[in-house]
């Protein structure tokens, strides 16, 4: 289902459905068990909120946001997972004379732990927790929104997570997290902030909370599912009238999206979309994406 | 049982973590009072802009200290000093630093807020921004670097003008401070001065900048109230100045301002904006050779942004001055010249290093900032701050800077519209960008020369940081090579005009009658 959120806010449009296993849905890695994924997405939108105003730009035409996502989750046992992604990013607009940027981006790191597995006759109820980091790993612009291809803040995540799921294998989740984001270095001495002149080169980055629901489907075989996912900035200022997005915005957004998942022996590709439905300071994507995966089990050698 | 013990740790942990959200409002640098270094007792005889002489406007002379008026001054003060807010004590340190810089701290607020190009509408044209309603969007003015360098230019000439004034009075009528008449219940709350206060210098100061800045800024009446306000009576709760000393600034400040606002009606920046008239410009340029001129880079096509402000008044230079310092014309494209610089933006724009971005961010100075201006004028403060000058220093050294500056504005406006060259994204669209085009054609570089007329005024008055100076009015050249907003020859040329230009202003300062 989703995406590292906690990355952030745009680019998070162009990863935002992995499922299976992820930070913030339901699921958990049996022990010893080693899934790599790598997902192309493509996220595009030529309407963005200024604001709370929706409107075009003809000097954007429309936005691109493209990326490739490495990611691994490893099963330490049935309920401790630790997990890794690791994306590359590339923007462009379609009518922009602006360069657009290409790059690697943050590095993330999970670990996701399942305190309360429960059943209710056939029927499982399950509660995790995840905490996680990122941290850029290039220096990346990132006062070149939105052509940045991140946000170059450190983040430290924590977020809630109820699964349950019936025998027939339909299951439903819901999450909730807060992300905390550092300020980031820019690459001049003063910018505005909500109308005041700062004289700072260390921009704010406002913090995040996000929450997750989904229906799914799940079975040796496939796993479908549906999820509607909000998520707020805590703080933050709004794009300026008639100008470009600032790492202090506040970023708001709903988006509803889908994916759909096969199996074939250890592999599994996987296909989903999502739109965003309502938002603020940010583009009205709709974005597409396809991943792989990988998964064996390491066997104990040590008896 | 563990679950449950979790179910009530997980909550409040997440409630302290959020805490750590309350202090997401960033925090502003301030900058300490410090004490006057010198007292400039014959600046009342310095060379002034507008005023004609100091005592053009008249000032009368004020009570005696052992009067009875004086006296009841100062029981006033007194009694204000009793109970001074916390809020006061602030207002006392931000306003007792240095008021001349305060105001211009002011002014590149707001230039950086109104810093913005009206939005298009839905038939593709470009609303203007209406001065008779200037807080509705587009907001009025749209602060672009030319408007911007000619709003902190009149702000610093209507500043020291009326300083120059001041200081002929305070130093015809000697009376002293509060605190040096009675320093039993007056507390100086800033570094003490044996400078007269009679007319008090921050009155003038915050008078002659309020009516300035209303006028460049109509929407902001209410708000520069606030500010002169707060700023004169910081003098009475420091106990630097009684009420006279006020009233006699805040008049002879009001007085002076309105002289510095009439020559700025009729410097020519009314007809800077004359749309109807750019076909005139463009057959000009294309009689003297130059037939592939420059368009907007804006979607829907921009009118150009002010191509007639290389018309108005300048203040160090003359018309023939203007001519003299306009750089030959730019190398025609086909010649070797224009491809070698052609080559170079191909190649910037396909390997822009990080460190070459990093430098065409740091001085883009594009809308929503204080513009290049701007910039110098902090660069300026900076050093001003550090040498610990007086008011009037101070606002001589803003006036010689902002001046030379709008006579860059003046003069590289006057050669762009001369030529009106294209900018390399016209000549081929793989040349892609790292900041903002703005609207108006590329030869010569504006950033090139504010910058260089920037870096003249300031080594001179500054000799020590010459070198410095002129390294960063170089890289604010070159960052615009590095963006591939302008070719070469844009900048190399405009960073020499810009030092022709500076010139002008340093010769001025230098027989202005304060060295």
């Amino acid at each position: 289902m989703k995406k590292p959120i906690l990355l952030f806010l745009l680019v998070q449009l162009a990863y935002s459905q992995l499922w299976a296993q992820m930070p913030n849905d339901g699921l958990m890695m049996p022990s010893k068990n080693w899934c790599t994924m790598l997902q192309a997405s493509d996220a595009r939108w030529s309407e963005y909120w200024e604001g709370r105003e929706l409107r075009s730009n003809d000097n954007l035409g429309t936005f691109i946001n493209q990326s490739v996502l490495l990611m691994s989750n490893y099963g330490i046992n049935d309920n401790l997972n630790v997990m890794f992604a690791l994306p590359w990013v590339r923007t462009e607009a379609s009518a922009s004379y602006l360069s657009g940027q290409q790059g690697i981006q943050d590095l993330s790191l999970w670990l996701k732990w399942q305190f309360l597995k429960r059943k209710f006759g056939n029927h499982t109820l399950s509660l995790q927790t995840t905490g996680g980091v990122s941290s850029p790993l290039t220096n990346y612009p990132a006062d070149f929104q939105p052509f940045s291809i991140g946000m170059q803040s450190r983040t430290a995540s924590l977020r809630a997570i109820v699964h349950f799921s019936l025998a027939n294998g339909l299951y439903a989740t819901a999450q909730g997290g807060h992300s905390w984001r550092a300020k980031v270095e820019i690459d001049r001495e003063a910018y505005l902030y909500d109308n005041e002149l700062i004289y700072d080169n260390q921009a704010l980055v406002p913090n995040v909370v996000d929450a997750t629901f989904r229906l799914g489907y799940l079975s040796k075989k496939i796993q479908a599912e549906a999820w509607f996912d909000y998520n707020s900035c805590l703080s933050g200022d709004d794009i300026r009238y008639n100008d470009m997005p600032l790492l202090t915005n506040y970023m708001q957004r709903s988006a509803a999206g889908a994916m759909l998942k096969y199996w074939i022996g250890p592999f599994a590709v996987s296909v989903g979309g999502n739109q965003v439905l309502a938002g603020r300071n940010m583009g009205k994507a709709r974005t597409l994406q396809a991943a792989i995966f990988y998964q064996f089990e390491l066997k104990n050698t040590k008896n | 049982m563990q679950m449950n013990s979790l179910f009530r740790a997980l909550p409040v942990l997440l409630l302290c973590l959020s805490l750590v959200q309350c202090d997401k409002t960033p925090e502003q640098v301030e900058n300490p009072p410090y004490p006057e270094t010198r007292l400039d007792e014959n600046a009342g005889t310095w060379k002034t802009y507008i005023l004609q002489n100091p005592t053009e406007v008249p000032l009368a002379a004020p009570t005696d200290p052992t009067s009875a008026e004086y006296l009841a001054e100062l029981d006033a003060v007194a009694a204000l000093q009793q109970n001074l807010s916390g809020a006061q004590q602030e207002a006392i340190q931000y306003w007792g630093e240095n008021g001349v810089l305060r105001w211009h701290e002011i002014a590149r607020e707001l230039a950086a807020l109104y810093n913005a190009p009206p939005k298009n509408n839905a038939e593709g044209t470009y609303p203007n921004p209406d001065p008779n309603n200037p807080t509705s969007f587009p907001r009025f003015p749209f602060a672009n670097p030319p408007y911007a360098s000619r709003a902190f230019a009149l702000l610093a000439v209507a500043q020291y003008d009326a300083l120059v004034a001041t200081w002929h009075y305070k130093f015809t009528h000697n009376r002293k401070a509060p605190y040096q008449y009675n320093n039993q219940r007056i507390n100086p709350m800033l570094p003490q001065s044996d400078l007269p206060s009679y007319p008090s210098e921050d009155a003038v100061v915050a008078a002659a900048s309020r009516e300035l800045l209303k006028f460049l800024f109509p929407g902001e009446k209410e708000y520069l109230d606030g500010r002169a306000t707060e700023h004169k009576n910081s003098r009475l709760w420091a106990g630097s100045n009684v009420q006279s000393d006020l009233d006699a600034g805040e008049a002879l400040g009001v007085a002076i301002a309105q002289k510095i606002i009439a020559y700025a009606k009729t410097d020519g920046m009314g007809q800077a904006n004359a749309q109807a008239n750019f076909p005139n410009l463009k057959a000009d340029a294309a009689a003297r050779g130059f037939t592939t001129q420059w368009t907007s880079r804006d979607l829907p096509a921009r009118p150009p942004m002010l191509p007639f402000f290389g018309n108005v008044k300048m203040w160090n230079m003359t018309v023939a001055d203007k001519v003299a310092v306009r750089p030959a014309a730019p190398p025609l494209p086909g010649s070797a010249a224009f491809e070698a610089d052609y080559k170079e933006m191909l190649d910037l724009a396909k390997n822009r290093s990080r460190e070459q971005f990093r430098i065409a961010a740091f001085w883009a100075d594009g809308p929503g900032t204080y513009t290049p201006p701007g910039h110098w004028n902090r660069k300026g403060e900076e050093l001003i701050r550090r040498a610990r000058w007086n008011e009037i220093r101070t606002a001589r050294a803003m006036a010689l800077l902002n001046t030379a500056m709008e006579d860059a504005g003046i003069s590289c406006w006057d050669t762009k519209y001369y030529y009106l060259t294209q900018r390399p994204s016209e000549v081929d669209s793989d040349i892609t960008t790292s900041t903002g085009i703005p609207n108006f054609p590329g030869y010569t570089s504006g950033h090139s020369t504010f910058s260089a007329a920037g870096a003249e005024v300031l080594s001179y008055l500054f000799p020590e940081e010459s070198s410095t100076l002129k390294a960063w009015a170089k890289e604010a050249s070159d960052s615009r090579v590095y963006g591939c907003i302008h070719f070469r020859i844009d900048c190399s040329k405009g960073l020499e005009a810009g030092e022709k230009i500076g010139a002008f202003a340093v010769a001025r300062g230098r027989q202005d009658g304060s060295e």
